[in-house]
C-alpha cells in the first residue's frame, strides 16, 4: 500500500510539475507579448511627445502668438493677481502677493 | 537417540532455508528498488538544480554582455523639470554596399536606379571603386524595405543612433555633445556618459525650458544693445541649489554637431573665472557680521578718500563724493571701497579666508558637468591682498560659485550644493548650518535697500511685486595680466527678500554704452536716453530687471510652495 502511494505521489508530482511548467510557459508568452506591445507604445509615445514638445516649445508659442493673437494677450501685473482659497465651503479671495507688499 | 538426532536436523534445515535467509533477501530487493528510484530522482533533481543555478549565474553575465553590445546603440533621453524633452534618441538605419560581394553589378545598378534615381551616377562610380560605401544614411522605412527586398548579399544594414535636440541652442552648454561612437564629449553627456548608457528611464534635470527661453531671449537682446563680447545668467533655488536656468552666450545649435574650438564659446557660468568687483563686498560684510565684529549700524568715522597699503599700492573710492562717515549698511549700499577695506582689516586674513572657503568661493567647485573653472590661487600675505579682496579685486571665481555664495548668505546660512540633476534634490536631507543665526536676516535687509533706495546702486532692478535685493559689481577686465578698459558688469540678485527663494546673477563681459537706448525708470521719473556710465547699475541691473519682470509670474505661480 505504502509503495503504491509513494509511486502514485511521485507520478502526481511529475504531472503537476509539467502542468505548472506548461501554464507558466503560456504566461511567459503573454508577458512577452505585453512587453513587446508596451515597448512599441512607448516608442510611439516618445515620438508623439517629442512632436508635442517641439510644437509647444516657447520659441514656437512666441511665433504663434505673433502670427495669430498678438493683441489678444496682455502681461498681467502680479499685484493684480488674486488667490482664491476654499475654507469650509467659503471662497476667500486674497491678493496673490499681499504678504510681500505689506512687509515692504 | 537416533530419532532425536533426525528431528534436530530437520529443525535446523527449516530455520536455515526458510525463516531467516529467504525472508531477509526478499526484503533487501524491495528496499533497493525504492532506494534506486529515489536515487535516480535525486540525481535528476540535482542535475536540474545545478543547471538552474548555473543558468542563473550565467544570466547576469548574459545581461551584461547584452548591455555592452547595446551601449553602442542606446543612450537615455534627457528631460527638463516638467518632463519636456531636451534630448531624444532616435534609432536610424544606414545602408551600405560592399562592391566586392556584388555578383552582377549591372543588374544591381539597374535595380538601385529605381530606388535612388538621383544618386545613380555616384553609386555607379563607387560600385567600381571596390571599397565599402554607405548607400544612404538614416534611410526611411519604405526605401529600406525596397533595398532589402533586392536580396543582394553585398547590401548590409547598420543600426545607429541620432540625438535630437528639440530646443536647439537653449541648453547647449548644459547638455554638451557626443561623438560618432556614442561617447559624451562635453556637458551632461560627458559627465553622465555611463549612466545614460545604462538607465532605462530618461535623466531628469532641474532646468525649466520656459524660464531658460525667456532668460536667453532677453540676454540675447541686451547682448546686441550693449554690444557685449559675451554674457551669462544663472537662476538658482537658494534653499536646495536646484538650477532652474543657466545661460551662457554665445551658444551653439547642438543639432549641427559642429566642432567648437573658439574660446568665446566657453561656458561663462561654470568655466570662466572672473574678477567680479564689488559683489564681493557682500561677503566682506557678511563675514564681519558672522564673526560678531560688526553690526549693520556700526559706524566708521573719518574714512579717507584714498589709503595706501603694501609698498606702493593706493586704494581709492570709485565715487569722489563718498561721505567720510558711514555705517556698515551705508558702506554696502553706496559700495564704498575704503569702508570695505576697514572691515576686512578688522576681520583679519585667516577668518576672512576661512569664511570665503566655507561658502565655496575659493576652491574649484564640485559640479555635475566637468567644464568647471578653477579660481586663481591667492597668496594672502602678498602686498595688500586682504584689502583688495574686500572689494573684489585680486580674487577670481565663477558665476556659479558667486550664486552659491549669495544663496548661503541669504538662505539662513545653510550650506547648499548647486545641482542640475533632479534626483539629487533630497527633500528629507538635513541641511547643515554654516553661518550664525542672524547673518542672513541682517544681510537681506541691506541687500534689499541697495535696490529699493535712491542711494542704492541697483534701482533699476526694483521690479514691482518681487522684492528684489542684490549687489552690483563693476570690475576692470584683466587681459594679459593687466587691467584693461573693458569691464565685467555683474548684478547678483536675490528675490523675494522677505523669504528668499531665488538667486539670479547676470554678468555682461565687456559691454559698451548705448547712446540710443531709453531707460524707463521704475520710480516714475522721466525716461533717460543713452547709457550714462558703463557700470553694472546701468547695464546688468537693467537686464536683470527686464528678465525678472518676464520670469517672475512663472516663478510666482508655477513654483509656489503650499
Amino acid at each position: 500500500m505504502k509503495k503504491t502511494l509513494l509511486v502514485l505521489s511521485i507520478f502526481v508530482l511529475i504531472l503537476i510539475t509539467s502542468l505548472v511548467k506548461n501554464s507558466t510557459k503560456n504566461i511567459e508568452d503573454e508577458i512577452f507579448l505585453v512587453k513587446e506591445n508596451i515597448r512599441l507604445l512607448r516608442a510611439e509615445l516618445g515620438d508623439v511627445l517629442l512632436e508635442y514638445n517641439y510644437l509647444s516649445s516657447p520659441e514656437k508659442l512666441i511665433q504663434y502668438q505673433s502670427q495669430y493673437f498678438e493683441n489678444d494677450l496682455i502681461q498681467m501685473d502680479i499685484t493684480n493677481i488674486k488667490k482664491i482659497t476654499e475654507i469650509n465651503d467659503k471662497l476667500i479671495i486674497t491678493n496673490f502677493i499681499k504678504k510681500l507688499e505689506n512687509n515692504e | 537417540m537416533n530419532e532425536d538426532d533426525n528431528k534436530n536436523i530437520i529443525l535446523e534445515e527449516y530455520e536455515n532455508e526458510f525463516s531467516y535467509k529467504k525472508s531477509k533477501s526478499n526484503l533487501n530487493i524491495q528496499f533497493n528498488r525504492v532506494a534506486f528510484i529515489f536515487f535516480i530522482f535525486f540525481i535528476i533533481s540535482l542535475i536540474y538544480s545545478i543547471q538552474l543555478l548555473h543558468l542563473g549565474s550565467l544570466k547576469k553575465n548574459i545581461k551584461e554582455k547584452i548591455q555592452v553590445s547595446n551601449t553602442k546603440n542606446y543612450r537615455a533621453d534627457i528631460i527638463d523639470t516638467n518632463g519636456n524633452y531636451l534630448v531624444k534618441t532616435i534609432r536610424t538605419i544606414d545602408i551600405g554596399i560592399n562592391p566586392l560581394q556584388v555578383i552582377d553589378k549591372k543588374h544591381l545598378s539597374l535595380m538601385l536606379n529605381y530606388i535612388f534615381p538621383k544618386k545613380m551616377k555616384e553609386i555607379q562610380k563607387r560600385l567600381n571603386s571596390n571599397k565599402f560605401f554607405y548607400l544612404e544614411k538614416n534611410i526611411n522605412q519604405s526605401k529600406y524595405e525596397e533595398v532589402m527586398l533586392l536580396g543582394d548579399k553585398s547590401i548590409s544594414s547598420n543600426e545607429s543612433l541620432i540625438r535630437l535636440y528639440p530646443q536647439k541652442n537653449l541648453f547647449s552648454h548644459i547638455i554638451g555633445q557626443i561623438d560618432d561612437d556614442n561617447n559624451g564629449i562635453s556637458g551632461i553627456e560627458k559627465s553622465f556618459d555611463k549612466e545614460l548608457k545604462k538607465i532605462s528611464e530618461p535623466l531628469q534635470l532641474t532646468v525649466d525650458t520656459d524660464i531658460q527661453f525667456l532668460i536667453r531671449k532677453e540676454l540675447l537682446r541686451y547682448q546686441e544693445i550693449f554690444r557685449s563680447k559675451g554674457s551669462a545668467a544663472i537662476l538658482m533655488n537658494v534653499n536646495n541649489g536646484a538650477i532652474l536656468s543657466m545661460v551662457s552666450l554665445p551658444d551653439f545649435n547642438l543639432n549641427k554637431r559642429e566642432t567648437i574650438t573658439d574660446v568665446n564659446y566657453i561656458n561663462r557660468v561654470t568655466k570662466g573665472t572672473y574678477e567680479l568687483g564689488s559683489v564681493f563686498k557682500t561677503f566682506t560684510i557678511a563675514s564681519g557680521i558672522n564673526e560678531g565684529l560688526i553690526e549693520p549700524d556700526t559706524e566708521f568715522l573719518d574714512l579717507k578718500k584714498t589709503i595706501s597699503c603694501g609698498k606702493n599700492h593706493h586704494i581709492g573710492e570709485y565715487d569722489d563724493k563718498m561721505p567720510s562717515e558711514l555705517t556698515v549698511e551705508q558702506i554696502l549700499i553706496k559700495s564704498g571701497n575704503i569702508g570695505s577695506v576697514k572691515i576686512a582689516r578688522k576681520i583679519g586674513i585667516e577668518k576672512h579666508k576661512s569664511f570665503l572657503k566655507s561658502i565655496g568661493i575659493l576652491d574649484k567647485i564640485d559640479f555635475d558637468i566637468e567644464e568647471v573653472g578653477k579660481p586663481q590661487s591667492i597668496d594672502w600675505h602678498e602686498g595688500c591682498k586682504l584689502e583688495t579682496i574686500s572689494f573684489g579685486h585680486g580674487i577670481t571665481t565663477t558665476i556659479l560659485q558667486l550664486a552659491k555664495g549669495y544663496s548661503i548668505i541669504t538662505n539662513g546660512g545653510y550650506y547648499i550644493k548647486p545641482t542640475l540633476i533632479k534626483k539629487n534634490l533630497n527633500k528629507n536631507y538635513k541641511r547643515k548650518k554654516i553661518l550664525k543665526n542672524d547673518v542672513s536676516k541682517k544681510m537681506n535687509h541691506i541687500l534689499r535697500k541697495i535696490v529699493s533706495t535712491k542711494e542704492g546702486t541697483a534701482r533699476e532692478g526694483n521690479v514691482k511685486g518681487y522684492q528684489v535685493g542684490g549687489k552690483t559689481g563693476t570690475a576692470e577686465q584683466v587681459t594679459n595680466k593687466e587691467y584693461s578698459n573693458t569691464k565685467i558688469n555683474t548684478f547678483a540678485s536675490i528675490f523675494p527678500m522677505e523669504n528668499p527663494k531665488y538667486a539670479f546673477i547676470v554678468m555682461l563681459e565687456s559691454p559698451k554704452t548705448n547712446s540710443e537706448y531709453i531707460y524707463h525708470y521704475r520710480d516714475g521719473s522721466p525716461p533717460l536716453k543713452g547709457t550714462p556710465f558703463n557700470t553694472a547699475g546701468w547695464t546688468s541691473v537693467e537686464v536683470a530687471g527686464k528678465i525678472i519682470e518676464k520670469i517672475g509670474p512663472i516663478l510666482a505661480t508655477k513654483y509656489i510652495e503650499n
